[in-house]
């Protein structure tokens, strides 16, 4: 596979990942393309030693924190949602909404930290040289994003009671 | 609640093989444990069943163009740009301009021949020449500037007859290019080309001309514009410095 077959295949998942992470189409496309341009601009930086995918979510993630940085506002706004797919009986559906409104109200580190595990199905090496952090560290914020997600999503009491966080 | 917390949990969980076998053990004789992993297991599968449908679309095209543009050396595609445009490509002028880069690394184009390429790739485009079109013109230099890094004009050139039909983003070596495109009354076409120049002097205006396509370029500040057609020389000059003299004056 050539340089430009590779990146076309880590397309479909880094357009997952970026809507999961901005909540909103555009931006999402917005996102994927100047990540797109960076690694086009930059490939001789890239020396195939290791995998393109990871260089690839690597510059997503940066652009993502530059965007951030320089225009707070802008992508705090939650765009125009997707509907959630029907698949199977009502709870089913509800079940999804709430999931897709709880990931938005995770603090934008959790939500990308928790999304290149449990969408990307990367390992904790893996998503902890993405976000260069250690790999305990990491595993801390997985575990805050994942009982966060618990408790908002109703299944650790009762509906809206949040529960403490565990470090 | 067991000995181990969630993010000792996690690391198991997403870690090596071995890390998650130990984890199945663990959870053989802990239905706690169990439980807790359920629901992992659930949230999951609710993030596939939200998100993966995103996977499974068609690439948007302006994804799937910027892998199209070449990344190969210029001069293997001169012929096919040859073949596929109706217009008969000024290859001694991409030679010059590519004579032109400078100090240009072996994959940096010059901007006089990435120009031209975008000229020839859109100028025979009926129905997308651009992204955005002038109707739009002040979203345009919005978007433009924030892509190219400065702020940017949007040269007048309605007295040389030449009216705006749009702009978009390119993927240039240097970055992101803006590409602008006008029209005359008769159809004739002219693009208007600024891409970051970070590290070229400064040049005055300087005149290309080969074949029906002629370009005029010049870097200014940490841009670099050309301005691409096929039309007289003359024309092309006086057009040139008009653009020349708005983009400057910004």
């Amino acid at each position: 596979m050539t340089f430009l077959d590779e990146i076309e295949a880590c397309l479909p998942s880094l357009r997952r990942y970026a809507f999961a992470l901005l909540r909103n189409r555009d931006a999402a496309d917005d996102l994927v393309q100047d990540t797109l341009e960076r690694a086009l601009s930059r490939r001789h930086l890239w020396r195939g030693d290791g995998p393109l995918r990871a260089w690839l979510f690597r510059i997503l993630l940066n652009r993502f924190r530059d965007d951030r940085r320089r225009d707070r506002t802008a992508l705090s706004v939650v765009g125009a949602m997707i509907d959630p797919p029907v698949s199977g009986g009502q709870d089913e559906r509800l079940d999804l909404r709430e999931v897709h409104e709880a990931m938005g109200r995770l603090p934008a580190d959790q939500r990308a930290a928790l999304l290149l595990v449990g969408l990307e199905g990367m390992s904790l090496a893996e998503a902890a040289r993405i976000l260069e952090l250690p790999e305990g560290t990491l595993a801390s914020r997985l575990g805050r994003a994942r009982a966060e997600l618990r408790a908002m999503t109703g299944r650790s009491g009762p509906r809206g009671e949040r529960k403490a966080t565990e470090t | 609640m067991p000995d181990m917390d969630d993010a000792a949990l996690q690391a198991l969980r997403h870690g090596s093989a071995e890390d998650r076998a130990r984890l199945e053990r663990l959870a053989e004789g802990d239905a706690a444990l169990r439980d807790r992993l359920a629901e992992w297991d659930r949230q999951d599968a609710a993030l596939h069943a939200l998100y993966d449908p995103v996977v499974e679309e068609p690439l948007p095209g302006r994804l799937t163009a910027l892998l199209v543009q070449p990344a190969a050396p210029p001069r293997r595609l001169w012929p096919i740009a040859a073949m596929v445009a109706p217009l008969v490509i000024g290859v001694a002028l991409g030679w010059g301009a590519a004579r032109w880069s400078g100090d240009g690394g072996r994959d940096t184009d010059s901007l006089l021949a990435s120009a031209i390429r975008a000229h020839d790739t859109y100028v025979v485009e009926v129905v997308h020449p651009v992204e955005v079109p002038a109707s739009d013109e002040a979203h345009m230099t919005k978007w433009l500037s924030k892509r190219v890094g400065q702020q940017l004009a949007v040269p007048d050139l309605t007295a040389d007859g030449f009216r705006l039909v749009g702009g978009r983003v390119l993927p240039d070596t240097r970055g992101a290019a803006a590409l602008m495109m006008y029209e005359d009354d008769q159809g004739q076409r002219l693009t208007l080309y600024i891409a970051p120049e970070p590290r070229q002097p400064e040049t005055a205006l300087r005149f290309a001309d080969s074949g029906p396509t002629r370009g005029v370029w010049w870097v200014e500040g940490n841009l670099g514009c050309a301005v691409v057609g096929d039309l007289p020389k003359d024309r092309l000059k006086a057009v040139a410095t008009r653009a020349y003299d708005q983009l400057t004056g910004a």
